[in-house]
């Protein structure tokens, strides 16, 4: 056999032997991915982050509702409605409603009327939530969706 | 000299851009395997390539030798162990839990179905593979010169592949699950069969604590979910996997595969695809030495051409080929999930059994001879089979044609004759039993014990031993008696499990398919 | 600088692992539903008018959802499909993406009941076939309820007044039937009913597999078993004894009720059951409620292939002229053991000594003014071998050799042995009419009274 010979026939072996590595790659890869994707959890089994809270003509202007399993309080005032979350933006306690605000009783954030922080290790204010108009004419808040402090939503 | 005038700062930054270098020389010791030397010491020096040698004997290579089989039923393993971890992410081992997280595995959980498709069959694979792999190492007479432990570890681990098979069926809580359980606790419990009818049961029944320790209650609960669980992903794993590390171990103490003693170089032709022959030049195992004489002795020099006793290096020869099969292995595996779902029923109802209430298939050979004696068939017939199974190198010693296919055309005429036998002899008797029935249904108030002692079951099981011993009278070989006991293993197995699986119906009646079933 | 064969193995391998491992994350991103929720989304839009429902219609996200109530321990998944089931602006598109009909989700709001609650069928589910669970391969015990027998599931929360206000026509139709055609005479439910069927508590939730299958036509669900199992019993069960025939309308109805009887109740924050006035039903519902599948109209006598044996007419004037209320409450407490007939007081059949009074007091109506005579009765005098010797030739061919009974009725029981000697004297003399029963006294088949006080002591001593 001559050696230019061998050389193409290990030349030939060597490019077979490559592409089957590196396609075994790519597959186990692929097969990986696809394992990893799927221990994330496409369901979860929580309340819904978007719930109802009723029809615009229960809140009447004035009133203040604490929606505790839902973790929100709901404001109506002359100007519009708007949703405050409960959940602490320090380490996610609940905040209870004070006479000048709000105040977290797990390391002692403070917040003004409108969510604003005013003491205590809160790194921001506490997220206002979007409220919209359900196509059944309810107002629903979504806990997912922030809004802008000061959005007021319009009966 | 250089290298001390650097100040630390620069040796620092060199230390940084050298980090690929210095870490692929601490992880590739010997540096990369481009050179015979090299490729020696990677196998040596990993901890995973280790266990075996750095180099292989072409016959090992050999598709047709192997077949593979041990490789892929270990694959398997490896599959089943990932895939069950994955499906254990979403699983709850509850009963209130358990049959909804599995439907949740099925219906939202992103490739869920596939991933337990991919762990029910793998797992079940695992039991085809382990039995084929066992058939490979009976059949090619490898269970000899050192290697009889380890033929007993083989069956430690086929009966450990059944239990976990059998542990894991039972998670779901369907009706499945929840009816296999009760049969199985049942099973565990029928010695009481025999103590009844010795009159023992009051003073001790053995049967009943068994079956009272298995299910941690009477019947089927919530504690005996929690069990089975613990077996399943806890135990039986931690138990089988120290066991497939004695057997490799194994492997290498007893010197690799076996090898027919006259294997020569005549192989070169047909191996030319399978391994790359070492180069004549260079290397530390070519062939390419000096000589010189030492001592005269007797004996078979190795061939002058020929790298040692047939050998070529592992890395890469064994190592694409391991590779290659495991590709295969989780391909076919996945292929096979894609298109099969892994049963699921209703979910466990205690006041309605299936009917059939049928163990999985891998069972069901046992399962038509429980329906003789659940304690001949379910208990003794079974030890008495593992029992024989492991005996078979001990009790035969020849140590002759060891890795050859049959042992020769003298092997194969007593498998082939052995398998025409049982076949017509096996179904022969099931037809009798089916069409004309056991002593129950000639006498129906015979006394348990003798259905006990005479069953098809127990006169099958005279018959093959009554077989094996005639074919080692008449060949004068204990090897082709090996041959012929195996052969008739298989044959029954086969044949019992097809039965049980294909060819009854509902109250365990005769029906040709499931076509015929009655709606119940 | 690897095998050829092995190199090659690897290189096809792992092209047919790609190739499938593909086509597998391909299929779960395009499950059923998303087509679906893609359809939807473009009919939301299309049938916006405002621009604000155009904006919330472009924001609709295509993906897998869950309706989680903790509290009914339920998942549902339905509206990963049944997409509009809340939107009004789908009222008219088909189904699954149209609005759910009437006004139900005002007052069931989606978030708190979810869908299988009412509906049934297999709420984890996220394919249509496994999700309505038809079919027994689809492996579910309870297949999505057929819209006509929706009302079943109201009683969960609401009371039949309520429902009778509310327009639930169907249940309370069916529940009269339930009442008038006499189904506790032989089923037990919540604690009364007799013991000939099977009892009926939670037997809306049972599984497919509860029922025997094998002779229902058409679906193999529970409520076609039902339905066709009263329109014909024996069609169903062969084996059955039941008596009632429903036309199919009322098969319909009742089905509807039975398969409200359900075994689960939901928490008590979804009940609006108040405490039902218990309104006490006078003798004739009572008598409709557990005697009327047997005795019917209680006027006839008749010989019952299925209960192989003769049904007393207990509404017959000849009957009710001789024996007297106490007889018959005795009857009816105590039950004819040896008959399909069973004992009716509060520990077995479970009615109150003051509902069996009032049975007995309608059946009572139908007694005439006059009563018979007094007769005086002596036992003592009784020969039983001479009363056996007439027995047997004059009785034993309907009442059968031990009194065990045929076309005549069972004699061999505690009833008949507690029974009033004048009552069986008369019977005996004056014979039933109107019942194949001839009386045997002098002025009829030729008895003395004497012979009659013998067959007494015979029948007595069974």
């Amino acid at each position: 056999m001559s050696s230019t010979g061998e050389k193409t026939e290990i030349g030939r072996r060597d490019f077979l032997g490559v592409s089957a590595i590196v396609a075994g790659a790519i597959a186990m890869l692929s097969v990986v991915a696809g394992a990893l994707r799927l221990t994330k959890s496409n369901v979860y089994y929580e309340q819904s982050q978007k719930f109802k809270i009723g029809r615009p003509e229960n809140f009447p202007a004035g009133t203040k509702v604490k929606l505790d399993e839902k973790k929100v309080f709901i404001f109506s005032e002359n100007s519009g409605l708007y949703a405050i979350s409960s959940i602490c933006t320090h380490l996610g306690c609940i905040v209870s409603q004070t006479d000048s605000g709000f105040l977290c009783p797990c390391h002692g954030s403070r917040y003004d009327g409108i969510g604003n922080v005013v003491g205590g290790p809160a790194p921001r204010a506490l997220p206002w939530l979007e409220i919209s108009l359900h196509e059944d004419g309810n107002l629903v808040v979504d806990a997912s969706k922030e809004v802008k402090s000061g959005t007021m939503f319009l009966i | 000299m250089s290298e001390s005038l650097k100040s630390g700062i620069e040796q620092f930054k060199d230390n940084i851009f050298g980090l690929k270098d210095s870490l692929t020389k601490s992880y590739l010791r010997a540096g990369k395997p481009t050179s015979d030397m090299s490729r020696a010491a990677l196998m040596v020096n990993n901890f995973f390539l280790h266990i075996q040698g750095a180099k292989t004997h072409i016959n090992t290579l050999r598709p047709a030798y192997t077949l593979g089989m041990g490789l892929i039923a270990f694959y398997l393993f490896i599959i089943t162990c990932v895939s069950g971890a994955l499906v254990m992410i979403f699983y709850n081992p509850s009963i209130e839990h358990a049959y909804s997280t599995v439907k949740d595995i099925n219906y939202v959980v992103f490739a869920g179905r596939l991933m337990r498709n991919v762990h029910k069959w793998s797992g079940e694979g695992m039991i085809v593979f382990v039995l084929l792999h066992m058939a490979r190492v009976l059949y090619t007479n490898s269970y000899k010169r050192g290697r009889e432990f380890n033929w007993l570890i083989g069956i430690v681990l086929l009966v450990l592949t059944f239990v976990l098979n059998l542990t894991g069926y039972m998670l779901p809580w369907d009706q499945l699950s929840y009816w296999a359980l009760v049969i199985v606790s049942n099973i565990i419990q029928s010695p009481k069969e025999l103590t009844d009818i010795l009159g023992l049961t009051k003073f001790v029944d053995i049967g009943g604590i068994q079956k009272e320790f298995f299910l941690a209650g009477t019947v089927p609960g919530a504690a005996t979910l929690n069990r089975v669980y613990f077996l399943h992903i806890m135990l039986l794993p931690i138990i089988i996997t120290t066991f497939i590390g004695v057997h490799f171990w194994r492997i290498r103490k007893d010197g690799g595969l076996t090898v027919p003693d006259n294997f020569n170089s005549s192989c070169n032709v047909d191996c030319g695809n399978l391994v790359v022959l070492p180069k004549k030049t260079g290397g530390i195992f070519t062939t390419n030495k000096t000589y010189g004489l030492m001592t005269m002795s007797k004996g078979v020099t190795p061939a002058v051409d020929r790298d040692v006793e047939n050998t070529v290096l592992s890395w890469p020869n064994l190592a694409i080929a391991e590779a290659a099969v495991f590709v295969l292995c989780l391909a076919a595996v996945i292929v096979y999930s894609i298109f099969v779902d892994a049963p699921l029923k209703e979910a466990a109802n205690a006041l309605i059994p299936e009917n059939p209430a049928k163990a999985p298939w891998y069972f069901l050979g046992l399962q038509e001879m429980v329906s003789y004696s659940a304690f001949m068939g379910s208990i003794v017939i079974p030890m008495l089979s593992v029992l024989g199974l492991a005996l078979i190198p001990y009790l035969d010693r020849d140590q002759s044609d060891v890795g050859i296919w049959f042992s020769g055309s003298a092997g194969k005429k007593v498998a082939i004759k052995t398998l025409i036998v049982g076949s017509v002899c096996l179904i022969g008797m099931l037809a009798f039993v089916v069409n004309f029935g056991w002593f129950r249904n000639w006498w129906p108030s015979i006394a348990q014990i003798w259905i006990i002692l005479i069953n098809p079951a127990n006169l099958w099981l005279l018959f093959v031993c009554a077989w094996s011993i005639w074919i080692i009278k008449s060949t004068g070989s204990t090897r082709m008696g090996a041959i012929a006991l195996f052969t008739m293993f298989l044959v029954s197995y086969l044949i019992l499990t097809y039965v049980g699986t294909e060819l009854r119906g509902p109250n365990w009646e005769f029906f040709w398919s499931k076509a015929q079933w009655p709606i119940h | 600088m690897q095998s050829r064969f092995y190199a090659s193995l690897l290189l096809i391998s792992a092209l047919i692992l790609l190739a499938f491992v593909s086509y597998a994350g391909l299929r779960e991103l395009n499950p059923e539903w998303k087509t679906y929720q893609k359809e939807y989304k473009r009919l939301f839009f299309n049938n916006a008018v405002t621009p604000d429902m155009k904006k919330k219609a472009a924001e609709y996200t295509v993906g897998i959802r869950q309706i989680y109530i903790k509290d009914l321990n339920r998942v549902d998944r339905c509206d990963n499909c049944h997409v509009g089931v809340e939107n009004p602006l789908m009222a008219k598109e088909k189904v699954p993406y149209r609005q759910h009909s009437g006004t139900y989700l005002k007052d069931h709001p989606v978030t708190k009941f979810g869908c299988t609650i009412c509906h049934l069928g297999q709420g984890n589910a996220t394919n249509k076939k496994e999700a309505h669970a038809e079919g027994h391969d689809t492996y579910w015990d309870y297949p999505i309820l057929p819209l006509k027998h929706i009302q079943s599931s109201c009683t969960q929360c609401h009371n039949m007044d309520f429902l009778s206000k509310h327009g639930a026509d169907v249940i309370i139709e069916g529940e009269k039937l339930f009442n008038e055609k006499g189904c506790k005479g032989c089923h037990k439910l919540s604690g009364n009913g007799g013991v000939l069927g099977k009892a009926l508590d939670g037997v809306g939730s049972q599984p497919i597999h509860y029922f025997p299958m094998r002779y229902v036509e058409g679906e193999r669900t529970q409520p076609s078993w039902l339905k066709q199992h009263f329109e014909d019993p024996r069609k169903v069960v062969p084996e059955s004894v039941m008596k009632v025939k429903l036309t199919p309308e009322e098969a319909d109805k009742l089905t509807t009720y039975i398969l409200s009887i359900r075994t689960y109740d939901p928490p008590k924050i979804y009940r609006r059951i108040n405490e039902e006035p218990i309104v006490a039903k006078d003798g004739h519902a009572l008598y409709n409620m557990y005697c009327v599948a047997c005795h019917e109209d209680g006027k006839l006598s008749a010989f019952d292939e299925n209960l192989k044996g003769t049904i007393p007419a207990i509404e017959n004037p000849a009957f009710l002229m001789n024996a007297d209320d106490r007889f018959i409450e005795m009857v009816v407490k105590e039950g004819r053991k040896g008959t399909p007939m069973t004992s009716w007081q509060l520990s077995s059949a479970g009615l109150t000594d003051e509902e069996i009074k009032k049975i007995v007091s309608y059946v009572a109506l139908q007694r005439g003014h006059e009563s018979s005579k007094p007769v005086s009765v002596n036992l003592k005098t009784g020969d039983k071998d001479a009363g056996k010797e007439i027995f047997n030739v004059r009785c034993a061919l309907c009442h059968g050799e031990k009194g065990q009974g045929g076309l005549g009725l069972n004699l061999a029981n505690q009833i008949i042995k507690k029974a009033d000697d004048q009552y069986l004297f008369k019977t005996i003399r004056d014979g039933r009419a109107t019942t194949p029963m001839p009386p045997f006294g002098s002025t009829g088949l030729g008895l003395t009274d004497q012979q009659i006080v013998n067959v007494i002591s015979y029948i007595k001593a069974f």
